[in-house]
């Protein structure tokens, strides 16, 4: 899987499970301010980025501190390298 | 102007006195029974152990529970409480119990529930109520926003082995505009993991008694309404949990809309 891939992969999960608008879905979106996504829905991401990776999180503490789209996609490309 | 309308113009012209009336009476009760409950739960809480040798949240979710049917009593002069499909469909918890969420009382609302030994899945806010965060912690209430999914799943499990249910508000918030927001899939991931059977419990009226942003109450009629259980099981990986909540949401929204339309 390319980075690219994957992050269409994350940008797609996250659209579906969220139900939001795939044009506000660019790198630099605060997951609260700009996508409304709080606390509770965080616990859900790691639902979704877990089933769309079929990986493990097992960093729940890193998942809570990230504050942007982009930071979600550099945190997935790095567990993908580190599994290869 | 047919009787009918009479009666509706002029229990509408009665609503403010009514709603202002219900207010003035309820808001004390509800501190005046909290208290005497405050003050009375060493004594229930001994009897039960001596009595019934319950561990301790199971008595503290009979405790709760008790609290609920109190304040059913205290509201009933303004409001009126019905369930439906209890005797048909819930036969054997424990169960993932999700609900729809329109108002703070819903949770109090669940002592309609024909059994007690139910833990609540719930954000980190209501444990800082300080006259009820010691009896949640007890009753070993979820905490979704401190234990993240590990620990939810990991607690909820715990309760479901002992022989609880979990109970789970799966929008997360309480709606502002009636309609059902997202569901989250925290509930039915543990489902699946579990295998116990999802009961999805829809409830109306609340949102007429005590909506977000009013600080005032209104006469109300409320229903609670269960669902058929749904077996995990019947939903295929991979996803097997999203197609559930799908599923779930999708009943759940037919069924309020029937609810509310008054069929």
């Amino acid at each position: 899987m390319t980075d690219q891939e994957a992050i269409e992969l994350i940008n797609t999960s996250l659209t579906e499970e969220f139900e939001l608008d795939m044009t506000r879905m660019v790198p630099q979106a605060h997951l609260r301010d700009d996508l409304g996504l709080d606390s509770l829905d965080r616990v859900d991401m790691v639902i979704v980025l877990q089933n769309a990776f079929k990986f493990k999180i097992r960093e729940e503490e890193t998942i809570r501190g990230i504050q942007t789209l982009g930071e979600i996609h550099a945190y997935v490309l790095a567990k993908l390298r580190a599994a290869q | 102007m047919d009787k009918t309308c009479t009666i509706e113009f002029s229990l509408e012209k009665k609503l403010p006195f009514l709603s202002c009336l219900m207010t003035l009476y309820a808001y004390p009760m509800i501190v005046i029974l909290t208290i005497a409950g405050i003050l009375v739960f060493p004594f229930l809480f001994t009897a039960y152990k001596v009595v019934m040798r319950w561990t301790h949240d199971r008595i503290m979710r009979a405790l709760i529970w008790l609290y609920g049917r109190c304040w059913i009593a205290v509201m009933s002069p303004f409001v009126r409480f019905r369930r439906q499909g209890f005797d048909k469909y819930v036969v054997s918890p424990p169960y993932v119990i999700v609900v729809n969420h329109y108002s703070f009382f819903d949770t109090y609302c669940m002592a309609l529930l024909p059994f007690h030994n139910v833990a609540f899945a719930v954000r980190a806010w209501p444990f800082k109520m300080l006259w009820y965060a010691p009896f949640m912690r007890l009753a070993r209430y979820l905490n979704v926003e401190d234990l993240k999914l590990t620990g939810t799943l990991s607690a909820g499990a715990e309760v479901i082995k002992s022989g609880g249910s979990v109970l789970f508000f799966p929008e997360g918030h309480r709606s502002r505009d009636g309609r059902l927001q997202r569901f989250s899939s925290v509930p039915f991931e543990l489902a699946c993991e579990t295998g116990i059977k999802v009961l999805p419990l829809c409830i109306t009226g609340t949102d007429v008694l005590f909506p977000p942003g009013r600080l005032s109450m209104r006469p109300a009629k409320i229903c609670l309404k269960a669902l058929p259980p749904i077996d995990p099981p019947d939903f295929e990986e991979p996803n097997g949990h999203m197609k559930l909540r799908k599923h779930v949401k999708d009943l759940m929204a037919k069924t309020i809309a029937a609810m509310q339309a008054g069929q």
